[in-house]
C-alpha cells in the first residue's frame, strides 16, 4: 500500500511563510509595474494568485499520493489539469490582446 | 390597457400568448419529471439514483443547475454595465479543481456519505454535524428563496402578476415533480431544461447580433472597456478583480463545488469517481464558459446597440429605439425588441427563464430533503424504519423545504440593493466558516472535532458580526484587504473580502485549537481525509485488494439467469474477464447497451468466477437483473471499476 507522505513537519511551515510573503509582495509588484486600471494588472493578479492556489493543490495531491502517475488513468487526468490551467490563462491573454488591438467604432 | 414595465410594452394579446406558452411549458415539464417516479424504488434511488449515471448525463444536467433564473437578469445587467468581464465569475474556477478532483470527490464518493453534515458526523462528531447542518441549510434555503424571488420579479414585470401569486405558482410546479420524482426526475428534467436554456439563449444572442448587423459590428461598437475579460483591479467595490478572486474564485467556487449539496448529489449519482472527474472537467472547462455567454451576452449586445444607436442618432433599422432606464431589465427589454415583439418566441425565452429557476430550485429542494432525511429524520426521529417509510418521509420533507423556500422568497421582497448585491452579501456571509472547515477536515488529518466545532461557530459569528458593525469591518477586514490588495486604494466597502476574512478567522481558530488539544485516533479519520484515500477505496470495494489496471468495456452481452449466483454478483467468460482486466471479486458496472440511457438501467456488481459458456453470455441472479432495472431481450455492456 502507498504510504501518504503528509507528515513533513518542516515543509508545511516553510510553505505557509512563502505563501504569506508572496501574498504581500505580489500585489505590490503588480501595481509597481502596471496601472490598476490596466487589464494586465487584473490578469497578473488573478493568474498569479491562481497559480499559487493551483500549485498548492497539485503539491498536496502528489504528496498525499491522491494522484500517482501511471495508476489507472491518472496520468491523463494530470495532463487535463495542467492543460486546463494554460487554456484559461492563454485564452484570457489572447482575449485581452484582441480587445486592445482591434479597431473600435464606438 | 397596456402593461408597462421599465420601457417594455406588452399588449394584452401578446401577454396571453406568453402566458399560454409558459403554462404549456410548466405542464410538460411537470409531466416529464413525474414520469421518472418509477425509477425511485427506495430512498437511495430517490436522492442519489443509486450511483449509476454516465458522466455526460451528470454534466449536462449541471448546466441547468448552475444557471439560476437570477443568472439571466443579473449577468445581463452586469454585461451592459461592465461588458464581457461579467464572465469572470464563470471562468475563474480552475484553480481549486485539483483539490476537488483528487481530494474531495473521491473522499465523499468512496466513503458513501450522503450529505455534508453526515461527513462531519463521521469525520468529527454529532455536534459538528449539526453546526454544519444549520449552515448548509441556510446556504441552500437562501438560494431557493432567492431564485423564487427573482422569478417572481421577472414574471411580475412581464405579465403583471403579483409576486404573491407568481412565486407560489412556480413553487407548486417545481415542488410537485421533485416531491414525486426525486433525483432521477431532477437529473432528467435538468437535462431537458439545460437544452431549453441553451436554445433560448442562442435565440436571444442571434436576434441581437442580427439586429446589430453581424458579429463584426457587435465587436466594433463595443467600447474597449466592455471588451475586456477583467474589470479594474479594485476601484468598484461591487465588482472588482482582486476581491472577486478571494471571494468568488476561492470561497465561492469552493462553496459551489465542495458544499453545494445539490452538486455533490450529482457527483454521487454517477457510476464512478472517474466519471465524476470527467463531469467536473467538462463542467469547468466547457459548460461554465459557455453558460457565461448564454446568460451575459444579451447585456454585451445591449451595450453595442446603445452605443451604435447613439452614434447613428436614432433607432437602428427595423428596431424601436432601445432605452433601458433600469439595467436590471436589460435582458427582457433587449430580447423583446430584437425579436420584434414576437410574443410566441418571447414566451419560449421566458419559459427558459423559468427553466433556469426550476432546474436550480429542484436540485436544491432535493438536496435539502436529503439532508433532512439523513441528518434529521433518520438519526433523530425514526431510526429503523422501512425503505418505503423513508421514501414517503423524503417526499414530505421535500414539501416542507419547498414551503420554507417559498416563505423565505417573500422576505426578499422589499429588500434594498441590486440583485447582485443581495446575492453576494448573503452568500459571502454564509459560506466561509463551513468552506474552511470542510477544507481543513478533508486535507489535514490532525484537524480534530473540537477544532471543527469551535472554528465553525467563531468563524460564522465573527463574519456575521462584521456585517452589522462598521467598526469591526475597519478593525478586522481592512487590514486583510490592505495586505492582499496593496495599500492606499481601497473603497472601505467590502462584499467579497468578508469571505476571505471569515476563512482566515476560521482557519486560525481551527489550527490553534487543533494544536493545543489532543490528537484523535487515526482510525476515526480512515477513508475520510486525503491521506487515507487508499483506505476509502478498500472500504468502498469491501476488499483489501484494488485492481486499477485499465481494461476495456465489453458489450453485446446476453443475460442468462443463474439462481446459484449471489445477488449483485455476475459471471462472464474468461475471455471477457481478460478484456476487462478483471479478476474475481472486482467491482463491475453493468448497464444497458444503449449509451443514450446514460446508465438509467444499470447497477454495480462484483465479478464471480468465470463461466464456461459462450463469450457473449453474462450470468446473474434474477434479483440482480431486477435491481438493474434491465429489460427483457436488451443487451448489456460491462466495465471494471476497480
Amino acid at each position: 500500500m502507498e504510504k501518504c507522505d503528509c507528515k513533513n513537519k518542516v515543509m508545511v511551515p516553510i510553505l505557509i511563510i512563502c505563501v504569506l510573503l508572496f501574498t504581500y509582495v505580489f500585489p505590490r509588484f503588480v501595481l509597481s509595474n502596471f496601472d490598476a486600471s490596466s487589464p494586465w494588472a487584473s490578469y497578473c493578479y488573478q493568474y498569479g494568485f491562481g497559480l499559487i492556489t493551483f500549485l498548492i493543490g497539485m503539491l498536496l495531491i502528489f504528496k498525499t499520493k491522491a494522484i500517482k502517475l501511471g495508476r489507472g488513468s491518472e496520468t491523463i487526468w494530470l495532463a487535463w489539469l495542467i492543460g486546463g490551467f494554460f487554456l484559461f490563462a492563454g485564452g484570457h491573454a489572447i482575449w485581452i490582446y484582441l480587445a486592445l488591438n482591434t479597431p473600435v467604432k464606438a | 390597457m397596456e402593461a408597462q414595465v421599465q420601457g417594455l410594452n406588452i399588449a394584452p394579446t401578446s401577454l396571453i400568448i406568453i402566458g399560454i406558452v409558459l403554462l404549456t411549458y410548466f405542464i410538460l415539464i411537470a409531466w416529464f419529471g413525474g414520469f421518472f417516479t418509477k425509477f425511485s424504488k427506495d430512498v437511495n434511488d430517490f436522492f442519489y439514483s443509486g450511483q449509476r449515471f454516465a458522466w455526460w448525463l451528470g454534466a449536462a444536467s449541471m448546466i441547468a443547475t448552475g444557471i439560476g433564473s437570477y443568472s439571466y437578469l443579473k449577468y445581463s445587467q452586469q454585461g451592459v454595465e461592465t461588458g464581457l468581464s461579467s464572465a469572470m465569475t464563470y471562468t475563474n474556477d480552475w484553480f481549486i479543481i485539483p483539490f476537488f478532483m483528487f481530494g474531495w470527490l473521491p473522499i465523499i464518493y468512496f466513503s458513501r456519505v450522503r450529505s455534508i453534515p453526515e461527513y462531519f458526523a463521521r469525520r468529527f462528531n454529532d455536534t459538528a454535524r449539526y453546526i454544519a447542518l444549520v449552515i448548509i441549510l441556510a446556504y441552500m434555503l437562501f438560494y431557493i428563496g432567492y431564485n423564487l424571488f427573482t422569478m417572481g420579479v421577472a414574471l411580475e414585470g412581464l405579465l403583471g402578476i403579483s409576486m404573491y401569486w407568481s412565486i407560489p405558482l412556480t413553487t407548486l410546479i417545481v415542488g410537485g415533480y421533485v416531491t414525486f420524482g426525486g433525483q432521477t426526475a431532477v437529473i432528467f428534467t435538468d437535462l431537458a431544461q439545460g437544452i431549453m436554456l441553451y436554445i433560448a439563449g442562442a435565440i436571444a444572442i442571434i436576434v441581437g447580433i442580427v439586429a446589430l448587423g453581424g458579429l463584426g459590428e457587435w465587436w466594433a461598437w463595443l467600447p474597449v472597456t466592455h471588451r475586456l475579460p477583467f474589470v479594474h483591479l479594485f476601484n468598484d467595490y461591487k465588482f472588482n478583480t482582486a476581491e472577486l478572486f478571494w471571494g468568488e474564485a476561492l470561497a465561492g467556487s469552493i462553496a459551489f463545488t465542495f458544499m453545494n449539496q445539490g452538486f455533490i448529489m450529482r457527483y454521487l449519482a454517477l457510476k464512478s469517481v472517474n466519471e465524476g472527474r470527467k463531469a467536473c472537467i467538462f463542467n469547468v472547462l466547457f459548460t461554465l464558459p459557455f453558460s457565461a455567454i448564454i446568460v451575459g451576452a444579451v447585456g454585451w449586445i445591449a451595450k453595442s446597440l446603445i452605443v451604435k444607436q447613439a452614434a447613428m442618432g436614432g433607432a437602428l433599422e427595423g428596431l424601436n429605439p432601445i432605452h433601458i432606464a433600469n439595467y436590471y431589465h436589460t435582458f427582457l427589454i433587449v430580447v423583446w425588441e430584437c425579436l420584434h415583439q414576437n410574443a410566441l418566441v418571447f414566451g419560449f425565452v421566458v419559459a427558459a427563464l423559468s427553466a433556469a429557476l426550476m432546474s436550480t430550485v429542484d436540485t436544491l429542494i432535493n438536496a435539502c430533503a436529503a439532508v433532512g432525511i439523513y441528518d434529521i429524520y433518520k438519526p433523530l426521529i425514526k431510526k429503523n424504519a422501512s425503505e418505503r417509510h423513508y421514501l414517503i418521509a423524503a417526499r414530505w420533507v421535500s414539501v416542507i423545504f419547498t414551503v420554507v423556500g417559498l416563505i423565505l422568497s417573500f422576505s426578499f421582497i422589499g429588500m434594498e440593493g441590486s440583485l447582485m448585491s443581495i446575492h453576494y452579501k448573503g452568500i459571502m456571509l454564509i459560506i466561509p466558516a463551513l468552506v474552511t472547515t470542510i477544507f481543513l477536515g478533508a486535507f489535514w488529518r490532525r484537524f480534530n472535532s473540537k477544532a471543527a466545532c469551535i472554528s465553525m461557530v467563531v468563524g460564522a459569528v465573527l463574519t456575521f458580526a462584521t456585517e452589522f458593525s462598521p467598526a469591526m469591518t475597519d478593525l478586522l477586514i481592512d487590514p486583510i484587504a490592505n495586505f492582499v490588495l496593496g495599500a492606499g486604494l481601497l473603497s472601505k466597502k467590502y462584499i467579497y473580502m468578508r469571505a476571505l476574512f471569515g476563512m482566515i478567522v476560521t482557519a486560525l481558530v481551527g489550527i490553534v485549537v487543533t494544536l493545543v488539544t489532543a490528537r484523535e485516533s487515526d482510525e476515526k479519520t480512515k477513508g475520510l481525509t486525503i491521506c487515507t484515500l487508499e483506505d476509502a477505496k478498500k472500504i468502498y470495494k469491501g476488499s483489501d485488494r484494488l485492481n486499477e489496471t485499465v481494461g476495456k468495456k465489453v458489450g453485446q452481452l446476453s443475460v442468462e439467469f443463474n439462481q446459484s449466483l449471489k445477488e449483485d454478483m455476475i459471471s462472464v467468460s474468461q475471455k471477457t474477464m481478460d478484456q476487462l482486466k478483471a479478476v474475481a471479486e472486482d467491482m463491475i458496472y453493468v448497464e444497458d447497451q444503449r449509451w443514450w440511457l446514460g446508465g438509467l438501467r444499470s447497477l454495480h456488481t462484483k465479478a464471480a468466477n468465470a463461466h464456461n459458456k459462450s463469450d457473449d453470455i453474462i450470468m446473474m441472479n434474477k434479483k440482480t437483473w431486477e435491481n438493474g432495472l434491465f429489460l427483457d431481450g436488451k443487451k448489456l455492456k460491462i466495465e471494471k471499476i476497480f
